[in-house]
């Protein structure tokens, strides 16, 4: 898996169990008490959490989650229920009755109707909403997948596309949109389909690794062994091989699916290190891990979940319980309590408790869910590590993670993106960052548009089972397999999601309402960008570090060297105030070759700068002076010029680039000046020459006065 | 007769009136000199005796008393010229600068021109004064530019007080004036050793040796050949006092400041300072220009790959081709040349620290090696080598006033000059071995990095070259210099190397009156030449930017050669010098 993962993870493990734990759920949970529920369904599409009784559903949105969620309440007629979900437009409501039918409910209009296995030979083993093109659900039965297009008309399901293929179990995650068949005697072989808004992906045949107890005997893979999970935008698959107790590894590829490596398991049980009076164990074993190898060997660290203080009162007394399920990605939901909480991770802590400060930055750098505050995080890490003086060669890797974080960014267009979402909230991507419980809604695109936010705390938590069988650790963008990204556009690679996202709305979602109410700032991405550097980083600490500026110079440097090599473009402002520090530490050589060589590019700003710093050096001004004319700022350049008392050069440059809007008169002032009555008359005739009307002008009168005062005592002397 | 030139008067009176009384005054001079001591003058003796070229050294503010007259005398070249010849020379010059300081006190005389000889005046010091006296040869090789016989006094000049602080100190430390002496003797001999030409026999030890007495001690030295390589016009693509630098890309660039950090930064709190060099050009400063000039020449005589490996020819890049240009072809032996087999054993073997004084020679030939670590090693200044234990070179700075150990390191084609402050290191030469160990742990994979890009980014040795013109670019402002490979240069005729030679006379004369004229002011000008060969010489002078061209193949108009020029300034000067 994932270097770059596994070293930020590396770092956030060797922490010791003595420091602060990384992760924490925050009270108060979202209460979903129902009288009559009749257990709970998690709608990993719409990211709803669902509470049929009787005759009703009752549903909570739980991203954004927010403690105060009140459910939708939508009529059903009685009957028996193995599964629910919702459209991903939400029009729809679907309900399993049983292994031959699936009956749908109009939400709106309370229709319903009733879509039947046609065979009896075959069951449904289940059904999920899909956005891929072609279709709208899927529904997959022993003998294959039945692929319907929802018929809003006839208000029925058109069959599209069948693919025949003898199914035992499956397993499916929306936020990979992998459906995964399982086939064979022991379950073990499988099918693959990817079905995303680009299309259907058939993945090659491939058969899992079970180990044999005995000669004879022949173990059978349960759906409860196999987890799709979604890291970093990267789809594995996880498998519990009960009897070698060993995980598996796979990851996918759009032709292939190669085997990443195994590990093995020393225990099923990871305590939880709570404040809570119980400190209970919890299942480890099939909640999967994200991807580091350290975690088996390192138990109750790293694992450790632990409450915040204000969580640990009164009622809530008992915090685990066996009824916890863990939801994708970041929720529990405590059936025997009735509560849903919510995971968090801790990026403070996190941040806080390594010195291990690049890491930390690339770890915080791959937050999209909580953008702006590991953003923000970002920045004061690294606004420390420079006051703080921390060797160069650190601060240089530093420099590197969030360069090339932003170089990233801009590739993908997820900087963009973010920064456009602040002003186009109608095309949100519903990238919300739900971070202390804070209730931003974000519309109810979130049924397409919603897995981009797949959060991380279960990330480390590890957690994540439930009845989705589905396990994501932090998600970066839409899941896709890798050599897709090639085949799609550049939004689509990035997030997927995101980009059907803005599709739903743009149809018109009548649900898509309170986007508007967002209250901060959607950044999908904590990539900071050279501006911000300079805002953020460079120009506080060149504020509050006093004295030598050579140590700052140094980090900028390495700056520009990161910045150079991801081509990225440096704010003009960092030049200048490397030329400041520069000048203020009288390097005036290295100034000069860092203009000369190009190391600080040309512009306006620095050009001005240099001209500022070089009154006190020649040699730096006249380097000013030259990028003036460089970057054909010619205006300035003749203005100068004619300051420096330059004014015939000024006067040739000014005709030669055409600068008509200097008042002739200051030219004429600095020939006066110079006390050279030949000089001043070629500068008079100049304009007469030159200029229509000069002659009628009080600049001509006074100044051909002047010239002729000049000349009169010059022969009386 | 007697030409002058000398530095403007104060303004206060007008130029003509001062011109007038002085050539009647100088000519006055002239005749009594001329009349009643031919001998005293001495000029008629420099052409046999020495090889055309004389180099004196004095202090005005010393022997000032009758019989005291040898006081004055810090330096004589050629040594063994009677002492009567000596002050002749000196007593002359000595009579012209009093006689135009009344006319200008703050600059006096700078050049004479006198029908078989040119004497070149330079202040190095308040009343120090340096003068070379260089014969007007019937040979047309023998012709130069005053500026730049100047420049090679600026250069011994500022060389030695890199080495050995001021004269003006040395004689303030031992005011019998035998330090002084015991210090310049052997550093300008070791100099024009640099700068004479070599031959073939030099390897094989059978060259003449230069024997100075002073001060009861003896110096000898080989001036093999005694052809000194003195500047000549075909030396006019090429500005002594400058610095050469590597062209680099951005992104070699960014890396060569981050060496220059990681340099600095090993040091730890120390201010230091540091040179890189590649190959033969400047790659990275922290110096300030009068520094950077100084020790670059330093590096590139004795430090850099090619002044390791080729030794003997000293020179290396900036004297290639110009093997031809020399100033005597006299080529006498010297009198003393029995005395040099006499002494020829000890030359070597005993340098000056056996005498009175203990006196190190920098510019000493063969006298650098790299060491295993890649630290460049000598014994100059003390020490054995074979061992390994020798003392840690040091220079005084110009702008920090301060005396600095010298740590070059090399690798490869790089050179890196570390400068750290005495005053600094507490523990002397082990300190400095723990600074160089430092360095190596920190430096060593950047310096390998940028080896390898700056490598990579060369062009070779003619990658400066720009084919169909033979140039010479001046950044008077920052002491830079670039010209067409030496090479290339030695493919122009004679013809157009006078013709440009002329013309640089032209502007110095020019540069030098608007100096006067405009203190601070820079002026522009343009000169074009066409050679009798047709040739074109072209100078054009912009906001303190020199760029002097020779172009064979322009054609017939002036308007061509111009059109040539314009696109040279285009496309390789951004465009400074073109005009409307």
């Amino acid at each position: 898996m994932s270097g770059k993962a596994s070293s930020s993870q590396a770092s956030i493990g060797g922490l010791g169990s003595g420091s602060v734990s990384h992760v924490f759920i925050q009270y108060p949970p979202l209460r979903c008490n129902i009288p009559g529920s009749r257990g709970f369904y998690y709608d990993d599409g719409n990211k709803l959490l669902l509470s049929p009784t009787s005759n009703q559903v009752f549903s909570w949105k739980t991203a954004p989650f927010s403690p105060n969620a009140a459910p939708n309440i939508d009529s059903i007629t009685e009957g028996p229920i193995c599964s629910i979900r919702f459209s991903l437009d939400e029009k729809l409501i679907a309900v399993q009755r049983s292994n031959t039918s699936i009956q749908f409910f109009h939400r709106e209009t309370g229709e319903t109707f009733t879509h039947r296995c046609k065979s009896e030979s075959e069951s449904i083993l289940g059904f999920f909403w899909t956005d891929c093109p072609s279709c709208d659900i899927v529904v997959v039965k022993t003998s294959g997948l039945d692929l319907y297009a929802y018929d809003h008309a006839l208000k029925s399901l058109a069959l599209v596309e069948t693919k025949k293929m003898t199914v035992s179990w499956y397993v499916y995650t929306h936020e990979s949109r992998l459906v995964l068949l399982a086939s064979g005697m022991q379950c073990k072989t499988f099918h693959g389909f990817q079905l995303s808004s680009v299309g259907i992906i058939r993945l090659p045949k491939f058969e899992m690794v079970m180990a044999k107890p005995e000669a004879n005997s022949k173990p059978v893979l349960a759906s409860e062994d196999v987890y799709i999970v979604t890291v970093y935008g990267r789809i594995y698959c996880l498998q519990v091989d009960r009897v070698a107790m060993v995980l598996h590894s796979y990851r996918f590829y759009r032709d292939a699916i190669i085997q990443q490596g195994s590990l093995p398991i020393y225990s099923h049980k990871v305590a939880v290190n709570s404040r809570a009076p119980i400190s209970a164990p919890l299942p480890v074993l099939f909640r999967g891990f994200p991807r580091s190898d350290s975690f088996t060997s390192r138990p109750g660290t790293k694992e450790s979940e632990s409450l915040e203080a204000s969580d640990s009162n009164d009622n809530e007394a008992i915090i685990y319980g066996d009824g916890w399920t863990f939801l994708v990605p970041d929720l529990i939901c405590d059936i025997a309590n009735k509560r849903l909480w919510k995971i968090h991770l801790d990026l403070e802590a996190i941040s806080a408790s390594s010195s291990e400060v690049p890491s930390v930055l690339e770890f915080l750098q791959r937050r999209k869910l909580e953008a702006n505050k590991a953003k923000q995080l970002c920045l004061a890490i690294t606004r420390t590590m420079i006051l703080e003086r921390r060797p160069i060669n650190m601060v240089a890797k530093a420099m590197d993670v969030l360069v090339t974080s932003y170089a990233l960014s801009l590739k993908t267009g997820s900087y963009f993106k973010g920064i456009k979402t602040e002003r186009t909230p109608s095309s949100v991507p519903n990238v919300s960052g739900p971070g202390q419980g804070e209730d931003v809604n974000t519309g109810r695109t979130d049924g397409l548009g919603k897995s981009v936010q797949q959060e991380s705390a279960s990330r480390v938590n590890s957690v994540s089972v439930g009845r989705s069988s589905n396990y994501s650790s932090e998600t970066e963008d839409s899941s896709s397999f890798e050599p897709l990204k090639i085949s799609s556009n550049d939004a689509q690679f990035d997030s997927g999601k995101v980009d059907t996202g803005a599709r739903s709305s743009a149809t018109g979602n009548p649900l898509n309402a309170s986007v508007s109410e967002q209250q901060e700032s959607q950044l999908t991405s904590p990539a900071i960008s050279p501006d911000e550097m300079y805002r953020f980083v460079f120009a506080p600490a060149e504020e509050e570090m006093i004295g030598e500026p050579s140590y700052l110079v140094s980090i900028i440097l390495e700056f520009f060297r990161s910045a150079n090599l991801e081509k990225v473009k440096v704010n003009p402002n960092l030049y200048v105030l490397t030329v400041q520090l520069l000048a203020r530490s009288e390097q005036y050589a290295e100034l000069g070759l860092f203009v000369i060589n190009k190391i600080i590019e040309p512009s306006k700003e620095v050009a001005l700068q240099l001209l500022e710093s070089g009154r006190q050096n020649f040699q730096i001004r006249k380097l000013g002076s030259d990028m003036l004319r460089q970057v054909s700022l010619h205006q300035d350049y003749v203005l100068l010029l004619v300051q420096d008392g330059y004014y015939l050069e000024a006067l040739r440059y000014a005709r030669k680039h055409k600068v008509t809007t200097i008042r002739p008169s200051l030219f004429l002032e600095a020939a006066m000046t110079s006390n050279d009555s030949q000089h001043l008359a070629a500068v008079l005739r100049f304009f007469s020459d030159f200029i229509p009307g000069f002659h009628s002008t009080s600049d001509f009168s006074t100044y051909y006065h002047i010239l002729n005062e000049m000349n009169s005592s010059s022969v009386v002397a | 007769m007697l030409e002058y030139s000398f530095s403007k008067p104060n303004s206060s009176r007008s130029p003509s009136l001062v011109t007038e009384d002085l050539r009647s005054f100088i000519s006055k001079i002239y005749t009594v000199y001329s009349t009643n001591s031919a001998s005293f003058m001495g000029l008629s003796s420099i052409g046999t005796a020495s090889d055309g070229m004389q180099l004196c050294i004095f202090d005005l503010r010393r022997g000032q008393h009758e019989g005291q007259e040898l006081d004055k005398i810090l330096y004589f070249f050629p040594a063994d010229l009677p002492f009567s010849t000596q002050l002749s020379v000196i007593g002359l010059s000595e009579g012209l600068i009093t006689f135009t300081r009344i006319f200008s006190p703050e600059a006096a005389c700078e050049v004479i021109e006198a029908e078989r000889h040119s004497h070149v005046f330079y202040e190095a010091e308040p009343d120090i004064w340096m003068v070379m006296i260089v014969e007007k040869s019937k040979d047309s090789e023998a012709i130069w530019r005053i500026d730049a016989l100047r420049e090679v006094l600026k250069e011994i000049h500022s060389l030695f007080v890199m080495f050995h602080g001021s004269i003006r100190a040395l004689l303030e430390r031992e005011p019998g004036g035998g330090l002084t002496r015991a210090h310049l003797y052997p550093f300008i001999m070791d100099y024009l050793r640099a700068c004479q030409k070599r031959s073939p026999l030099d390897k094989c030890c059978c060259g003449n040796a230069e024997v100075a007495v002073s001060d009861g001690l003896i110096w000898i030295y080989f001036l093999v050949g005694k052809k000194l390589q003195l500047p000549s016009f075909r030396d006019c693509l090429m500005e002594r006092r400058s610095v050469q630098m590597l062209t680099v890309g951005r992104e070699a660039a960014i890396e060569v400041q981050t060496l220059v950090r990681i340099l600095e930064s090993s040091a730890g709190n120390l201010p230091c300072f540091s040179l890189i060099l590649f190959q033969d050009l400047l790659v990275s400063t922290t110096l300030s220009p009068e520094d950077t000039i100084n020790l670059y020449k330093y590096a590139v005589l004795r430090l850099t790959p090619l002044a390791l490996s080729s030794g003997a020819k000293s020179w290396s890049y900036l004297r290639k081709g110009n093997s031809s240009s020399h100033v005597s072809i006299g080529s006498t032996l010297l009198s003393t040349g029995s005395v040099s087999e006499q002494f020829y054993g000890s030359h070597d073997a005993s340098p000056a620290g056996d005498n009175r004084y203990h006196v190190t020679r920098p510019l000493q030939h063969d006298k650098w090696f790299k060491g295993k670590d890649g630290f460049l090693i000598t014994d100059i200044w003390g020490g054995d080598i074979g061992s390994l234990n020798v003392t840690t070179p040091t220079v005084w700075l110009h702008q920090t006033e301060e005396r600095m150990y010298l740590c070059a390191y090399q690798y490869k084609s790089l050179t890196i000059i570390l400068l750290i402050p005495l005053s600094s290191i507490l523990n002397g030469d082990q300190g400095v071995s723990i600074l160089k160990q430092q360095l190596l742990e920190n430096a060593s994979l950047k310096i390998l990095k940028v080896e390898e890009k700056l490598s990579k980014g060369w062009g070779g040795e003619n990658a400066y070259h720009v084919s169909g013109y033979r140039y010479l670019l001046v950044d008077g402002n920052r002491d830079i210099s670039r010209a067409s490979p030496p090479t290339k240069v030695t493919t122009l005729s004679k013809e157009s190397l006078l013709a440009l030679n002329r013309l640089r006379e032209e502007v110095d004369a020019e540069k030098s009156r608007a100096k006067w004229d405009n203190p601070g002011r820079e002026k522009d000008l343009e000169v074009c030449i066409r050679a009798k060969n047709n040739a074109w010489a072209v100078a054009r002078i912009t906001g303190g930017k020199e760029l002097y061209m020779v172009l064979e193949k322009a054609n017939e108009t002036l308007l061509y050669a111009s059109d040539a020029v314009e696109k040279f300034s285009n496309r390789y000067c951004s465009g400074t010098f073109s005009l409307d």
